[in-house]
């Protein structure tokens, strides 16, 4: 057993290879990743949806509720854009029957995190420091490592809740 | 045992095919837990030089807990246990099991369940059929079997499901397409094995074949443990050397000589067992590790797996 030097508690993203026995492929968002992979196979295995720059839209979601429809059991879905948006994408298509083997992302496009508000719920997006004010409810998060795969998001935690007048420094997140 | 036995009455004995023989178990203090679909039982059998203990799925309906019922192959082949079961227990005896603990548990995600069930594999899903139908869940039972050995509860079952349920007397010639089966299910399908290893197999190459997605595929692999080579142990921390006979299993030569080790399924699949080996070769029999762990050659399993030298030093 070894021990990943990469911190456990957030999600790894590992190259994107082809699930070769996969009879639909299905390309979610742009990136030259998904492009030569995309290229690699023959045009009538494959499904290409376009989008994802502004995460999972109300178009995005109705037109990808469609394509899963059509998919058959052994299908591979890979996705490319923010971490939020590809674990969105993950979410959807276990909702559709796949299972978490079938579904991989690229390394997220953007540093931006997705932060899940543990008191009030809500969700704030493309965080870049912490801590963070939350945008609902305004309590200044300390944005942990811990990732929720059910949200899609970063954990935040108060961090002044003993003294809301003390205000930490902030730093960048990486 | 690892976990606190139960002591319980033998209440009923049935013959459920000609070789296949159900047991119906009460406890003698208090009730029974209820259990979840695809549970187990560890049987303790007083025998000696020592006792029998085999792993039976529990087939009565998981919300009932009245009484426990198991069904026991004769394996005429095996160390013992079914033999003992079928001429030796009769009502009334009294005998040991542990609580019920669960290796092959339906998951309720699946858009469908696929039952596949060869023989007395047939057992695990006598619990799963009353919870899947209360909770309207889409399923089907395919069910190979031989009609002058195994087969049991065959009418039962078909005149219960109806057309969810699909009959395959190998003696009769009936066989199941696995291929074609395997190849028609809708996304979300999520296939359940329990029954001889060709079959398990076969299933396992069948839908890595198709594109599966591996997580779907659930079986339950307990391997009876099987005689091999004598060989000696030697535990590093006491210094003290253990000798295993071919006909008794590592865990049960370490028991014999009043070592602890945890343990929950006998049969290769829990992980609970997992020693550490120091030095000497290893014959892995085990459905647990990995293909890399086995590589590394620095764990065994002693409910199943042996030495493969005349020698092993354990960090015991
Ligand atoms: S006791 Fe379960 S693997 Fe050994």
């Amino acid at each position: 057993m070894q021990i990943d030097p990469r911190i456990k508690s957030r999600p790894l993203y590992d190259p994107v290879v082809i699930r070769p026995k996969a009879k639909k492929h299905l390309f979610i968002g742009a990136g030259a990743e998904l492009d030569a992979l995309y290229a690699s196979l023959p045009q009538e295995q494959c499904i290409r949806v376009a989008g994802g720059a502004d995460g999972l839209t109300e178009a995005l979601r109705a037109e990808l509720d469609k394509v899963f429809e059509t998919l058959p059991l052994a299908s591979a879905v890979y996705v490319c854009g923010s971490e939020g948006f590809m674990w969105d994408i993950r979410n959807l298509s276990l909702a559709a029957g796949l299972a978490d083997e079938q579904v991989q992302m690229c390394e997220p496009t953007t540093k931006e995190r997705r932060l899940f508000c543990t008191h009030c719920y809500e969700i704030t997006e493309g965080v870049t420091h912490s801590p963070q004010a939350c945008s609902a409810c305004g309590r200044l998060l300390l944005v942990r490592d811990h990732y929720s795969k059910l949200h899609g998001a970063y954990v935040g935690v108060q961090i002044n809740a003993e003294d809301p007048a003390d205000i930490p420094e902030t730093e960048e997140l990486v | 045992m690892s976990t606190d036995s139960i002591r319980v009455r033998v209440s009923g004995i049935e013959q459920v095919s000609p070789l296949i023989r159900e047991f119906t178990l009460e406890a003698i203090d208090g009730e029974f837990l209820a259990f979840s679909p695809g549970s187990h039982v560890v049987v303790e059998m007083p025998a000696e030089p020592r006792p029998h203990r085999n792993a039976y799925s529990l087939l009565s309906d998981p919300r009932d807990s009245g009484c426990y019922r198991i069904a026991v192959r004769l394996q005429e082949q095996s160390r013992g246990g079914s033999v003992y079961m079928h001429e030796s227990v009769k009502v009334g005896d009294e005998l040991s099991i542990t609580p019920p603990a669960n290796l092959f548990a339906p998951n309720w995600n699946a858009g469908k369940h696929l039952l596949l069930a060869g023989g007395v594999g047939i057992t695990p899903f006598m619990a799963y059929l009353p919870e899947l139908k209360r909770r309207g869940a889409d399923f089907e039972l395919h069910y190979l079997y031989r009609g002058s050995s195994t087969g049991a509860y065959r009418e039962q079952l078909k005149a219960e499901l109806g057309e969810q349920c699909f009959l395959y007397d190998s003696e009769a010639g009936q066989r199941c397409a696995l291929g074609e089966l395997l190849a028609d299910q809708p996304r979300g399908t999520h296939v359940y094995i329990c029954g001889p290893e060709e079959l398990i197999a076969g299933v396992r190459e069948v839908t890595e074949e198709l594109g599966w997605p591996a997580s779907h595929v659930h079986f339950e692999a307990f391997a009876a443990p099987q005689p091999g080579k004598p060989f000696e142990v030697e535990l590093s921390r006491s210094g003290r050397t253990v000798k295993v006979d071919g006909e008794t299993t590592l865990l049960e030569a370490l028991e014999d000589a009043e070592v602890d080790v945890p343990h929950l399924c006998r049969g290769g699949v829990c992980g609970q067992c997992v020693t550490r080996v120091l030095s000497g070769d290893i014959e892995h029999r085990d459905e647990f590790l990995s293909a890399a762990e086995r590589e590394q050659g620095d764990c065994i399993m002693p409910c199943v797996s042996r030495a493969s030298g005349k020698r092993l030093v354990i960090d015991l």
